[in-house]
């Protein structure tokens, strides 16, 4: 059977896309995840790929049709499926000419078709109320006039919370939307918790820090971690997940991150004296740094401005040693509203997106609701990463550095290149995965951690 | 209270319970077949007319329809009668008495006369006594507005229930599982007595409710105990009392829960757990329900002799395990 191609629903109050552009045409040998066409809403620009391998056949909305989510906009027919006409998605009976019964009859048909035969594509944009007809796509698209299954617990709970159960996937028997679904969209559109009116708002007082490990050896150097971009200190639990460590961890919610202010300061100094004054409320001594990616060059420049004593520096798919930086993923990540939307950017932070936990995305989405805190991260890639270029540079820092440094990137990174690790100075040692993107501390685990440990020993 | 708490089995429980009352009220008296030398059929009312008599324990002929008709005429007149059946099957014989008598009575006469009668029903299966002498009847008697119908699971409810019984100026019926007769359990000393129309919460619990009657109680607590290993924190309601129902116990329960099951012996179509079901989805824990109702219910057969087929006809503990699961997994 021919697979349906939908428009999918990337905003949750998304009702219609207009097909923007097809990168794809009739009867072109398409592969599965392959680019097929652009979508735009009044939000965002969408990409949508192909849902399965086979040849394109009658795409039924040309580019600049305003098309109804769900609606179907081309069907995929599998390699050695014979074609038979599907007609056009059957939202449009009064644009369509009448049926022709007898026509429809005498040709089989692996489809039940609409009461419209025709399978031109028509420009003009359908009337409301489409409904798919893969069952497939209906049941995770569901039709205007299916209700969604839910418990009555559910319901209120969706009611209680604004949600609308159309946007809920359900979990339960036959798509059922249970109390754990809703529950699961709540923490990804509520705004976050009321930490907020307790964040510190003027730039002198210390970050949010929290330690992540107290440490088997409380004699041990502490870890000090600073996240990237985007990111906030839980990032960095999964590295640590069910390991012993002896050293102490003490993760840093950057300016404009987690649970720090929203203010962010105007350079990289600026950073890294917040941090300082963090790391002195917290009492730290002598500790080893480990920064990922923009939260690599805060680190870099920590260690380099001498105030806090870090004895050995770890820095991992590092910002801030070329000018390349991935632009579209920096806007799509921080304009995502919806985790059809966020995915695809998140997709792109690793090779193998199996990585991608649940709760990784939902902690990314919750931020993604946070207004305050997206209108802050929207500084960031104003002022550090302007018109998609890095405006700062830690080679000069690294260059003067005499305390033990190691570089940590993945030959698969699509926000950073590898290739910037070239040029270091000799004495810094590179580590390469290979299969990996641009986190390491996920993709290379064990790895990174052993990297990090090997690092905090012989500092010790 | 200065009382002393020993084990007692069930049916010593019960005939505890009416030596109590006999030797306070001279108004208990005892009717039933077999309940005087013989002592019984299933040995509850054991030496009881050599303490009291057989003025007071007395055995009737092997008719249920007139010994039940003694008994409201007694009850209307003014004794406190406790009728036994041999088996609960038998009520069948003595409809007449217990529906329209008994039940009728003080509606009919405008509240001039009660009809303070406690009946006792030998109930359910498991015995090897086949289909006329296994059934769970107490919905029947359950439908009758004007009766009272409790179903005691413990041999502490098994006293206190029949002492509350004897308190109460209506009709009371008792149904006593035959396989909980010979169980053991905590009983105080002396008179007290369990409020008729009152759960008793068995175990608490925060994922699912079950809601048991009478020996599905010890049924559901094992399967709790099970569960439990598995990280399903089962609450246990023993209902105790089917008419009137402690519909506020249950209704707090399934709003902390979410789920529900009704594990009860008797028939499971328009049973006990239809009513608990029903009575459920019309409160306002409807909107706390996550996950649709369960009823573990006897089989619509009647009860087969062969033993395994027996076994089959009424819920077990594996039965309560898998609706748990299917509940708490999302399966159903």
């Amino acid at each position: 059977m021919p697979v349906e191609v939908i428009l999918p629903k990337v905003d949750m109050d998304m009702e219609t896309g207009r097909i923007s552009r097809w990168y794809a045409k009739d009867g072109d040998a398409v592969t599965k995840g392959q680019l097929l066409f652009e979508i735009e809403t009044d939000k965002a620009a969408m990409e949508v790929d192909a849902p399965a391998s086979g040849t394109l056949r009658d795409i039924s909305a040309a580019e600049g049709a305003t098309v109804p989510v769900g609606q179907a906009v081309a069907w995929i027919f599998a390699d050695g499926e014979e074609y038979t006409p599907t007609g056009k998605s059957d939202a449009t009976p009064e644009a369509t000419p009448k049926a022709a019964p007898a026509e429809m009859e005498s040709a089989p048909h692996p489809y039940p078709l609409p009461a419209g035969g025709e399978r031109e594509a028509s420009a003009s944009p359908p009337p409301s109320s489409p409904r798919s007809r893969g069952e497939d796509a209906g049941r995770q698209m569901r039709g205007n006039d299916e209700a969604p299954r839910a418990t009555p617990l559910a319901r209120r709970l969706a009611v209680k919370a604004g949600l609308q159960l159309a946007d809920i996937s359900g979990s339960g028997p036959k798509g059922r939307i249970t109390r754990r679904d809703v529950e699961a969209n709540i923490a990804v559109s509520s705004p976050m918790p009321a930490v907020k009116e307790s964040l510190a708002s003027t730039a002198d007082a210390p970050l949010h820090a929290v330690w992540l490990r107290q440490g088997n050896d409380p004699s041990a150097m502490p870890l000090v971690l600073i996240h990237g971009f985007g990111a906030d200190l839980n990032s960095w639990r999964p590295l640590f997940a069910g390991i012993q460590v002896d050293s102490p961890v003490l993760a840093v919610d950057l300016p404009g991150h987690g649970s720090s202010t929203r203010d962010i300061p105007e350079n990289l100094d600026a950073v890294a004296e917040q941090v300082e004054r963090t790391l002195s409320a917290h009492q730290i001594g002598p500790f080893v740094l480990v920064g990922h990616s923009f939260g690599g060059a805060v680190a870099a420049t920590i260690t380099d401005r001498g105030n806090a004593d870090a004895r050995a520096l770890a820095l991992i798919s590092t910002a801030g040693l070329g000018p390349e930086i991935n632009r579209a993923f920096l806007e799509g990540f921080v304009g995502a509203r919806s985790e059809a939307s966020l995915m695809p950017w998140l997709k792109q932070l690793v090779v193998d997106d199996s990585l991608l936990s649940k709760p990784f995305v939902n902690a990314t989405l919750a931020q993604s609701a946070d207004e305050g805190l997206r209108a802050a991260q929207k500084v960031i890639v104003d002022s550090y990463f302007a018109d998609g270029t890095q405006t700062f540079d830690i080679r000069p820092a690294l260059a003067s550095l005499r305390i033990p440094v190691r570089v940590i990137f993945g030959a698969g990174d699509r926000i950073i290149p590898a290739a910037h690790v070239a040029g270091l100075p000799g004495e810094i040692a590179t580590h390469i995965f290979a299969a990996t993107g641009h986190m390491p501390q996920l993709e290379r685990r064990e790895q990174v951690l052993r990297i990090i440990q090997e690092l905090a020993r012989a500092t010790a | 209270m200065d009382t002393t708490i020993r084990e007692l089995s069930y049916a010593q429980a019960i005939q505890e319970a009416m030596a109590i009352a006999m030797e306070r009220d001279e108004r208990v008296f005892l009717m039933g077949e077999d309940i005087g030398v013989y002592g019984g059929a299933f040995q509850v009312t054991g030496d009881l007319v050599h303490r009291f008599g057989e003025d007071r324990v007395m055995d009737t002929p092997i008719s249920e329809l007139g010994g039940a008709g003694v008994a409201v005429g007694a009850a209307v007149t003014g004794m406190r009668p406790i009728f036994e059946f041999q088996f609960s099957d038998f009520a069948a014989l003595a409809m007449e008495q217990i529906v329209n008598q008994a039940a009728k009575m003080r509606y009919m006469l405008g509240g001039a006369v009660s009809v303070p009668l406690v009946m006792r029903f030998p109930a359910g299966s498991g015995t090897g006594a086949a289909a006329q002498h296994s059934q769970s009847i107490e919905a029947w008697l359950g439908h009758v507005p004007g009766l009272k119908v409790v179903q005691p699971a413990t041999p502490h409810d098994a006293k206190g229930l029949l002492l509350a019984a004897l308190e109460d100026p209506d009709p009371v019926m008792i149904f006593e599982h035959k396989l909980l007769y010979k169980m053991k359990g905590p009983v105080p000393e002396g008179y007290y007595t369990t409020p008729i129309g009152k759960a008793e919460i068995r175990r608490e619990g925060k994922d699912v409710t079950i809601v048991a009657t009478a020996i599905m109680v010890h049924k559901a607590l094992e399967a709790a105990e099970t569960l439990a290993s598995e990280g399903i924190d089962a609450e246990v309601i023993d209902l105790r009392t089917i008419r009137p129902m402690d519909r506020e116990t249950v209704i707090a329960s399934v709003k902390k829960t979410s789920r529900l099951i009704c594990v009860y012996e008797g028939v499971k179509t328009l049973g006990v757990g239809a009513e608990v079901s029903a009575m459920i989805a019309e409160s306002d824990a409807f909107d706390f329900l996550d996950a649709p109702i369960i009823r573990l219910g006897g089989a619509e057969t009647p009860i087969p002799y062969n033993p395994e087929l027996e076994k089959a006809a009424v819920p077990q503990v594996p039965d309560i395990l898998k609706s748990a699961r299917d509940l708490v997994n999302g399966v159903r």
